[in-house]
């Protein structure tokens, strides 16, 4: 698991003209940033060869920091996007970094579609339970009671399971992991693109300074600290019979199935179409 | 296995007037500690005492501490030995032995010790790789000189010289076998009842070996190499950390298990600490501005491979 460490320098996949990047100080995306190029690294992909896909918001903004091909696209529809270029071009590592309010308010119905097509996607979703960037109003996965700029009060709508949400939408792999454990994040994002079809991997990040600082939640190290506690290995695998329940989180890779990929089944039929017009 | 019954006139002492005998066997998991108190528990019944053993084995698994008092007399009310009151320690591990030493007579207490030094994780608090560990230093004539009677016998090189390293607690049962007044041959048949039917001639012989050796009283063994020595470094961890990408955030410093990172005056992460730097990369992983790179440079002179 280790073996690596030593020859994987995270500035080799960087932009380095674009750095320090944007990020508030301990925001938890910077860690999941470097586990998905770490990931990248261990299987040796090229960035050539590599399509990252984002939408808007602060884990939108991640794709420009990475060293290949980037598309920062619209609020919700880097799926949409990257689903026409895996389409088009499926030589490529399509990857998806999208956060919870960008993949699953207003990208929701995007989320749902592209785990029904089982597309060769890798997606991850960052999860820090907030919209940051736009001054920290409710997300769907904020937990209950906790304060926003939109919930004074303390949220009282129940919260999205997304990987819940996105195994009974018939996505291939769906894996969840907290930024605290780097190396095994890592693993989980390699897994998933390592997968055939559709990956979702939700990684539990800290907004330190809007979601962090509102709720009272401590330093940028209490934060990540706290994450042990809230995690809960991955014996239990319940995600789908109990889906409102965000505390004491299941990691892991929670689904992975062998339902078929439908890029294949699309180029086969395109290429029936173009066999029937050349006859 | 007893046929004579406790009101019996005691084969040997101590007399009924004499307080009871005290044995306090110790050790850690997996060494055979409840195997050695059962044998001299069945065999001081068998010779007509009564006999109260107890035990804590719970940690068995885990190679934890394990220790069984067993106390034989004419009547025995307690279960277990007072501090200052054991008449024989016998360890099956050098700590544990050590740890155990207040339980011990002062005056006339006897202290057989296995060499065996099995290292507890507790005792690499510090995991620069090469590091001393906090386990005991004394050398065994330290020891000898702050017990009455005391024997430090490497019974494990011992049993493995006889072919079965699971032997060493019969090599001290022979070693305790001297301290007490039972027959030779009720010895043997005891331990040959309570060892597996496939090991009984190497035990026995074991329990030969360990009672001539004290019997004979030789010196102690010279100093035995730790069961896991610390292994030198071949590389020494070098942080790269860049002051223009670093945003202050703390979490390298408060989530460093060796703690030797601090924020300076510019609030820039820095190495305050080098030397207890083991090289982990946990705040190199866990920076989310990617300001830490660990190097881990070959060691001159050690043929460094980087982990
Ligand atoms: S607002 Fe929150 S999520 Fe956005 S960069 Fe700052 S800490 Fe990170
Ligand atoms: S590598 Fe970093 S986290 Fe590990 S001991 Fe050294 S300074 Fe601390
Ligand atoms: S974790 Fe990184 S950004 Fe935070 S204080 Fe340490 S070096 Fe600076």
């Amino acid at each position: 698991m280790f073996t690596d460490a030593a020859n994987f320098d995270v500035r080799d996949y960087l932009r380095k003209e674009m750095m320090p990047h944007f990020l508030c100080p301990g925001c938890g995306h910077g860690i999941a940033l470097r586990a998905l190029l770490w990931a990248l690294h261990d299987l040796a992909i090229d960035k050539d060869k590599l399509a990252v896909v984002s939408g808007i918001g602060c884990a939108g903004r991640l794709s420009a920091y990475i060293d290949a091909n980037t598309f920062h696209t619209t609020h919700g529809r880097p799926l949409a996007y990257a689903t026409g270029l895996a389409l088009a071009r499926p030589d490529l590592h399509v990857v998806v970094i999208s956060g919870d309010g960008d993949c699953l308010a207003i990208g929701g119905n995007h989320l749902i579609h592209a785990c029904r097509r089982n597309l060769k996607i890798t997606c991850l979703m960052l999860n820090n339970e907030i919209y940051g960037m736009t001054g920290g109003q409710v997300s769907p996965t904020t937990s209950e009671s906790r304060l926003t700029t939109t919930t004074p009060l303390g949220n009282n709508e129940p919260n999205f399971d997304a990987c819940a949400l996105a195994t009974a939408a018939g996505a291939g792999f769906v894996g969840r992991e907290v930024t605290r454990h780097v190396p095994k994040l890592k693993e989980l994002i390699k897994a998933g693109l390592e997968h055939p079809g559709f990956a979702f991997v939700e990684v539990l990040s800290d907004c330190t300074e809007v979601f962090g600082r509102k709720n009272d939640l401590g330093s940028s190290p209490e934060m990540i600290m706290r994450q042990k506690s809230e995690i809960r290995p991955s014996a239990y695998r319940n995600t789908v019979e109990t889906p409102f329940h965000s505390t004491s989180l299941p990691t892991g890779i929670l689904t992975q199935n062998d339902r078929p990929e439908y890029g294949a089944a699309h180029r086969r039929a395109a290429a029936a179409v173009v066999a029937k017009g050349a006859k | 296995m007893s046929e004579t019954s406790i009101d019996a006139a005691p084969a040997v002492a101590p007399s009924a007037a004499k307080p009871p005998f005290n044995v306090l066997i110790v050790g850690v998991g997996g060494q055979g500690v409840i195997m050695v108190s059962k044998v001299l528990a069945a065999l001081a019944q068998w010779r007509g005492f009564e006999v109260k053993q107890s035990e804590v084995h719970g940690m068995a698994k885990r190679g934890g501490s394990v220790f069984s008092h067993v106390r034989f007399g004419k009547r025995v009310w307690s279960p277990t030995i007072a501090k200052g009151e054991a008449d024989v320690l016998v360890a099956l591990e050098w700590a544990e032995g050590l740890r155990w030493l207040p339980f011990l007579k002062p005056d006339t207490g006897i202290f057989i010790c296995d060499t065996k030094r099995i290292v507890p994780p507790f005792a690499c608090l510090n995991r620069t790789p090469g590091a001393p560990m906090r386990y005991s230093r004394e050398t065994a004539d330290e020891v000898a000189s702050y017990v009455a009677e005391g024997y430090a016998i490497d019974a494990t090189t011992m049993a493995e010289e006889l072919g079965n390293e699971r032997a060493a607690n019969v090599v001290l049962l022979g070693a305790l076998s001297n301290a007490l007044d039972f027959p030779v041959a009720d010895w043997e048949t005891t331990v040959a009842d309570f060892v597996p039917k496939k090991t009984v001639a190497v035990n026995l012989e074991a329990f030969r070996l360990g009672r001539t050796w004290v019997a004979e009283a030789r010196a102690p063994a010279a100093d035995v190499p730790l069961v896991h020595a610390p292994v030198a470094a071949s590389y020494a961890p070098r942080l790269e950390i860049n002051a223009d990408w670093c945003k202050s955030c703390d979490i390298c410093v408060k989530l460093c298990p060796e703690r030797c990172l601090k924020l300076n005056a510019e609030r820039v992460a820095e190495l305050a600490a080098p030397e207890k730097c083991t090289g982990c990369r946990l705040c190199e992983w866990l920076c989310p501005d990617f300001a830490i790179r660990v190097h881990l440079d070959p060691q001159a002179g050690a043929e460094g491979t980087a982990r």
